[in-house]
């Protein structure tokens, strides 16, 4: 199968830290593929290598094998690449429903005149609805985003994600703050993504019950750097991997 | 995921048929001059609503525009160029020109963001004033450009200023439908977007610069129309008015209202013109008052009127809330 995400030498610098450093990788369509590597790692400047935020110093990003290392950011979007963040971001002023649409608008992209001009998009009421159900979501879309809970707004930014029928997603630690129970929930979501949609996902996360569960292949990262690749099981036992996470034994 | 019509829709626009009903009719001379002001003023803050309220981006560039359509205005209908127009025509063609011309320095300008952004629009508002004050052959320098023809829709001549608050109120109701429009558009999401967290706006696929933009480009050209309508009822143009104190006084307007408020913007317009009138006696510590005024604002009511409004109703709904609860169990 062709890869619908892939890296390919990516490195990047800030001043003399070294962020990325010729990660090489790809994503497979209907695949969810764990990101993983402790704190520092460079996992979050790699997904916004991806997105188009930070230009890569060197190296190529492909998405459904066209390079796309010189297309902005909101192009990558359109094109297909779509994300969520270790911290929800919404349109904090906005109501529920405002602010769904926004992913609406992504998926529908019939241009600024066409909306001004009520031209009517695909209909995502069903497909929401759906999505919604696997969230366990349900609330008054005319509410206030604010006075939703951080679990369910992690979620819903997933579900943001998703309305925009993008191919590849990026999600940063969906578990973070999440409950028992709603970590199921994002996982049933991830799992809809990737096995129904055949959208290829890209999961950072610290909970390795997460990972271990749901990922088919993980990338390790420990400074800017692969340090491994392969399967749940290869990974976990893997001796580089343990002291990356646990600090290995001083050669000297 | 439809909207309502809300008991609120209801009472306001019970309350606008009301002020069109009543305004002309207790009113007349100084007084309804002053209310027209605050209408065409009004359509100048919806421009700045859309730039400030939805996108986030401070613009003091409204002066800039509003001058160049009262100018243009002007130059087109007065035979001073040997351009002779009829008023119409010349009116609706203002925020054409004024919307290209403002997408071109939208696209300079907005290469700078935040901050430098809105010094560079303070910059454009020194520049147009010393145009507008200095260049005789087409602003008039300091005298301005007086004997501007009235407003002649269809061989109608509006001569008094109970008739043109007819139209003006007219107008303010398209260009506020228009605002509402947009804000429930992907534009207007987009620039909440942009306003949040711009970033995120990226990665949703939302071309910040060029929606910035569009947004200086709608502001723009609703500036230079409230600026070509403010010249006829007039029928004199001067730079006084198009000077950085005028540009904060829009600000004002837009704050005091709530800016992303599409019934707070008229609110605010009509407080800011009327409020001083009304205080008369405290002329001369205005621009004192208004000092205050903003600070107080921005400490206690960041998004003005409509946002205190929004608050005290999510109070009593809270409020309620908790009493039923409380009567449940």
């Amino acid at each position: 199968m062709k890869p619908i995400l892939r890296l390919d030498g990516i490195c990047k610098n800030f001043g003399g830290v070294v962020a990325a450093k010729d990660v090489t990788f790809s994503v497979l369509p209907g695949e969810v593929h764990g990101l993983i590597g402790p704190n520092g790692a460079g996992k979050s400047t790699l997904m916004n290598i991806i997105s188009g935020i930070y230009t890569a110093d060197k190296g190529s990003v492909f998405l459904d094998e066209k390079d796309i290392t010189q297309v902005p950011p909101y192009t990558r979007a359109r094109m297909g690449i779509g994300r969520t963040f270790q911290v929800p971001r919404f349109l904090q002023r906005s109501n529920i429903r405002d602010n769904l649409l926004l992913g609406t608008d992504l998926g529908n992209q019939m241009g600024y005149l066409n909306s001004f001009l009520r031209k009517k998009g695909t209909d995502f009421d069903a497909e929401l609805q759906e999505l919604l159900e696997i969230a366990k979501i349900s609330f008054d879309w005319s509410n206030d985003i604010s006075g939703l809970p951080f679990g369910k707004l992690k979620l819903l930014e997933i579900v943001r994600s998703m309305l925009g029928h993008p191919r590849v997603m990026l999600v940063d630690e969906p578990a973070a703050g999440l409950n028992n129970k709603e970590i199921e929930y994002a996982m049933d979501l991830l799992h809809l993504a990737s096995k129904k949609r055949g959208i290829g996902v890209l999961l950072i996360e610290h909970s390795m019950d997460m990972i271990m569960d749901i990922c088919e292949d993980i990338v390790v990262l420990n400074f800017g750097e692969v340090i491994a690749t392969g399967g749940p099981e290869a990974i976990a036992s893997n001796q580089l991997v343990i002291e990356a996470y646990l600090g290995g034994e001083q050669d000297d | 995921m439809k909207r309502k019509f809300s008991p609120e829709a209801i009472v306001l626009v019970s309350l606008l048929v009301l002020f069109i009903i009543i305004t002309p009719r207790v009113l007349s001379g100084y007084s309804m001059n002053v209310v027209n002001i605050a209408l065409m003023f009004a359509i100048v803050a919806y421009g700045i609503s859309v730039m400030l309220g939805m996108g986030g981006q401070l613009t003091f560039a409204a002066v800039s525009f509003m001058g160049g359509g009262a100018y243009f205005m002007a130059n087109m209908c007065t035979d001073r160029l040997g351009i002779n127009m009829p008023t119409l025509p010349a009116l609706l063609l203002t925020p054409v020109v004024f919307a290209g011309i403002a997408f071109v320095i939208g696209l300079l300008l907005l290469k700078l963001s935040g901050t430098y952004f809105t010094f560079s629009t303070i910059a454009l508002v020194q520049v147009t004033y010393a145009f507008y004050n200095n260049y005789k052959p087409l602003f008039g320098g300091a005298d301005g450009i007086s004997g501007i023809p009235t407003l002649n829709l269809f061989g109608y001549k509006f001569t008094s200023y109970n008739t043109w608050f007819y139209v003006l109120i007219f107008l303010v109701i398209i260009v506020a439908v228009i605002v509402e429009l947009i804000r429930d558009s992907q534009l207007g999401r987009s620039l909440a977007a942009i306003r949040d967290n711009e970033t995120a706006a990226l990665t949703m696929g939302i071309n910040v610069y060029m929606t910035k933009v569009i947004a200086f480009t709608i502001a723009g050209a609703l500036a230079a129309f409230g600026g070509a309508l403010w010249c006829m009822h007039g029928r004199f143009v001067g730079s006084d008015m198009f000077n950085y104190l005028n540009a904060a006084q829009f600000i004002i307007m837009a704050m005091l209202g709530g800016v992303n408020n599409t019934v707070g913007i008229f609110v605010g317009a009509l407080l800011v013109k009327v409020l001083p009138e009304i205080l008369r006696s405290l002329q001369s510590y205005m621009q004192l008052i208004w000092g205050f005024f903003i600070i107080l604002l921005m400490v206690f009511m960041p998004t003005g009127l409509a946002g205190l409004y929004e608050q005290i109703k999510a109070n009593i709904k809270h409020k309620l809330q908790k009493k039923r609860e409380g009567a449940g169990q």
